[in-house]
């Protein structure tokens, strides 16, 4: 049976912001959609109205030629409209069952056969009672598929799945996307990854600042294409100069190890690797190989033994961040809003957090309002960060201008050591070209950046020196020429 | 030294009774944190449920619009904390310590007019049972409905928590709000009902005192039993078993403090006070060490305001 899914002239405004202006749509099911647009572009916003978590200003939905009047998640799913959200939707301390059976009509014993033919279809296989915070992303998406599966929907809506799933992950992902697709189930997929859209989708949609710019066939489109349509003008692809190979140490790891009370965090085993200065050392991995707990250790969240860390020749190892820092060292870490910025607290506060000895932020133990605010719109200028408020909460920043500003942040310290964990994960293509921008000019002024991403092209682009972490070891340290992103895939899987 | 058998039976019964309040309002307490509402008021609506319940009955004369009539005087008054915390997004914390105060401060005034008036006799049930069995007698017979009510009570609410889809709905709730609103949960109707549900066991724990356990009006009758209820809920890492268990030692702490002044041992009064909440700092200590498990225990969103549009 054929799907029809029409979406006819929302709106819907917010404080200061148009997130969706006038959009019309259309969709029919056989077809794999790929919805696209910078961060803020109003991706999200959309397909909350279509799952009835947000209700539209202006404009209708039609299902099958039916109006439908979606004023609660629930209207949606009765409607047969599943959605698997951009942060994760699920019970933590739940098990995988009862978040399973927390929306379904079901009796136990069915719904479990159920969810057992559902699994075995696709080849997904998660234990049903263990809680959900034991879960790796991967596992924790699959969950949120089945519970849409489970009530065989006609429209399955999925929005910026891939940002946390590996790349195995991910195409475990496609394959299944493709068997729904297949089944009749209309698919809209929300992405930043223009390969992906290449390699899955059927039609495109481009939205650039709530208005919908373009509509079209997949095969009409190239990668270039569509980066230049979402940002609305041609983007410069960015390359590195080969660095002048300098030979001057500025930092050096010895030995060093990290064990850890929780089972589910990685043990790091031995790490032993230097950086000059000016250099870009890449640290390649499968995410939950110990990168954060790498990360953790070299900015001081995680305090080690002394001479185990030695940066610009003195023993750094028992420092914490804060003290770390006084040596010229600038952190940006994984999780934008849990640990690099507090949601609730405004621009210049956040800024103020970096609370370095020689900003002058504070004056005897008083803030200095002004100083920060006037550092702050620096920041803002400098690094494009698009917004002229800083008195607006951080959490009302998209994530590409959240991720701009952090870096802002520590880099006017004019650090001589950045260590950023996964910087663009979740950002859009203008974005990621200027954080990449941005981390080639601090190479070129001489100073040093250690990359810790799972995104290998990102480490391909950037890095001069490449090594893999794998289950808490380091392999050998590589010079970036001499890597091909195969040769990196072999190591990351754990082969020698 | 002979220990008479039914004696050591009748101070195991003793507990029991003095354990009565901690468990029902605990176990009120339990749903209401369970679905992420900190209620810091337990000794307010306490208080408000023992002074209305002795009212009701001195007034009417019937004990059964005495028992229900507190429960929904701690409804009422939860349903101020409920608007506040809930509609108004006022500050669960705060709210919950004006509740303790306000309740205090109405009660005493109400309760003027009920000073050294008389309490009724509540009736007891399986009265002649009580020493056919030597031991077990005193301790499983010849208490009122309420005792058997609250016995029973953590094991139903343990029921309901694990077993029933409506507790899963409040354990989801407390868990993320926000996955929950996503998912078509209607977060704040389930917080209000924890609420009031909440409330009515707290007016039942506060009817007890006045009512069965010491029969008479006394101001400020509930002497920081709601906090020791409140410090049971943590103490148990919101599990109700748990719950049933602390509340015996707890109860017991006030009882064996009579039996060792009589037998010449001298601790303290306010040592054994205190003893509760140093017992359960010690277990938050010691949970605390596994974050999993007070991860795995502790209602995720407990204490923090759900705004519907964030
Ligand atoms: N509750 C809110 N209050 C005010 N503004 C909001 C709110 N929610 C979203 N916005 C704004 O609406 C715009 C669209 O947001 P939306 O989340 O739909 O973007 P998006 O295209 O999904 O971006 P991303 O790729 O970063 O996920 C943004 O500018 C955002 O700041
Ligand atoms: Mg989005």
């Amino acid at each position: 049976m054929n799907t029809n899914l029409k979406i006819s002239n929302v709106t819907k405004i917010y404080p200061g912001c148009v997130a969706n202006d006038n959009v019309s749509l259309e969709f029919n099911s056989g077809k794999i959609y790929a919805l696209l647009g910078e961060n803020g572009a109003g991706k999200s916003t959309l397909v909350k109205i279509l799952s009835g978590v947000i209700i539209p200003d202006e404009g209708e939905i039609y299902l099958n030629k039916n109006n439908l009047k979606l004023n609660s998640p629930l209207d949606a799913k009765k409607n047969d409209i599943g959605m698997v959200f951009q942060h994760f939707n699920l019970f933590e301390t739940l098990s995988v069952f009862e978040n399973l059976i927390i929306d379904s009509d079901e009796q136990r014993e069915s719904l479990r056969e159920k969810i057992d033919l559902i699994m075995k279809k696709y080849n997904f296989s998660i234990d049903l009672d263990i809680p959900v915070l034991n879960l790796s992303a991967g596992q924790k998406q699959k969950v949120e598929i089945i519970r849409c599966l489970i009530r065989n929907p006609k429209v399955l809506i999925m929005d910026e799945p891939t940002s946390v799933l590996t790349e195995q992950e991910t195409s475990e992902l496609f394959l299944s996307l493709k068997k729904f697709s297949e089944e009749g189930i209309l698919i809209i997929y929300i992405t930043h990854k223009l390969k992906e859209v290449m390699q899955l989708c059927d039609e495109v949609a481009v939205m650039r600042r709530g208005k919908l710019v373009s509509v079209s066939e997949i095969k009409n489109e190239n990668i270039e294409s569509l980066a230049n349509k979402m940002v609305g003008q041609n983007l410069k692809t960015i390359k590195k100069k080969k660095a002048k190979t300098s030979s001057d140490q500025l930092i050096k790891i010895t030995n060093l190890n990290f064990t850890s009370e929780d089972p589910f965090e990685t043990n790091l085993m031995d790490i032993n690797f230097s950086v000059n200065r000016g250099e870009c050392l890449g640290i390649a991995g499968i995410s939950g190989n110990g990168q954060s707990e790498l990360f953790q250790v070299l900015s001081g969240e995680i305090i080690s033994e002394k001479n185990s860390i030695e940066f610009n020749n003195s023993y750094i190892g028992n420092l914490n961040p804060q003290e770390r820092r006084e040596y010229l060292m600038a952190f940006s870490p994984e999780d934008r809003l849990e640990q690099a910025a507090i949601p609730q607290m405004k621009i210049f506060e956040n800024v103020a957090l970096n609370n370095f000895k020689s900003s002058n932020f504070f004056n005897n133990g008083l803030i200095n309002e002004n100083k920060i605010k006037e550092h702050s719109k620096k920041i803002i200028s400098d690094f494009n960060v698009n917004t002229d408020n800083i008195e607006l909460k951080s959490q009302f920043l998209s994530g590409g201008n959240l991720q701009k500003l952090i870096i802002g942040r520590e880099l006017i310290t004019s650090p001589d050591l950045l260590i950023c964990f996964n910087p663009t994960w979740g950002l859009d293509v203008g974005a990621i070209n200027y954080i990449h921008e941005t981390l080639i000019k601090i190479n070129e002024q001489n100073k040093s950046i250690i990359l810790i991403s799972t995104d290998t092209d990102e480490l391909l682009k950037l890095s001069d020196k490449i090594s893999v972490i794998h289950k808490g070891k380091l392999s050998k340290i590589m010079n970036a020429e001499e890597v091909t992103s195969e040769k990196l895939g072999i190591l990351m899987g754990g082969a020698n | 030294m002979i220990i008479d058998i039914n004696f050591i039976g009748l101070i195991i019964a003793s507990i029991m009774a003095s354990a009565v309040p901690l468990i029902l309002a605990s176990c009120g307490e339990l749903i209401t944190e369970r679905s992420g509402v900190l209620n810091l008021g337990v000794e307010g609506m306490m208080i408000i449920g023992a002074i209305s319940g002795f009212a009701l009955m001195t007034v009417t004369g019937s004990l059964i619009i005495a028992i229900f009539g507190a429960m929904l005087a701690g409804v009422l008054i939860s349903t101020i904390f409920a608007f506040l915390t809930q509609t108004l997004i006022t500050n669960h914390v705060a709210t919950g310590l004006a509740l303790t105060i306000f309740g205090i401060g109405i009660s005493a005034m109400i309760g003027k007019n009920f000073v050294g008036i008389p309490g009724k006799e509540f009736p007891v049930l399986f009265e002649n049972l009580k020493d056919t069995i030597p031991l077990i007698g005193p301790i499983l017979f010849g208490h009122s409905i309420v005792f058997y009510f609250a016995f029973a009570l953590p094991f139903m609410t343990n029921y309901f928590l694990k077993k029933t889809k409506i507790g899963l709905i409040v354990r989801a709730v407390g868990d993320s709000p926000v996955s929950a609103s996503n998912q078509g949960i209607k977060v704040r109707l389930v917080r209000y009902l924890c609420i009031l549900y909440g409330g009515a066991m707290s007016g039942l724990a506060g009817a007890y005192l006045s009512m069965i356990y010491t029969p008479q009006w006394i101001e400020n009758m509930t002497g920081g039993r709601g906090w020791i209820a409140l410090a049971l809920v943590v103490f148990s890492t919101w599990n109700p078993i748990k719950i049933l268990i602390g509340a015996m030692i707890f109860g017991g702490l006030t009882i064996i403090q009579f039996h060792m002044q009589a037998i010449g041992v001298r601790i303290p009064v306010q040592f054994l006070t205190a003893l509760p909440y140093i017992v359960t700092i010690i277990v938050l200590v010691v949970i605390s060490r596994d974050s999993r498990k007070i991860r795995l225990s502790t209602p995720s969103s407990l204490g923090k305001s759900f705004h519907k549009d964030n």
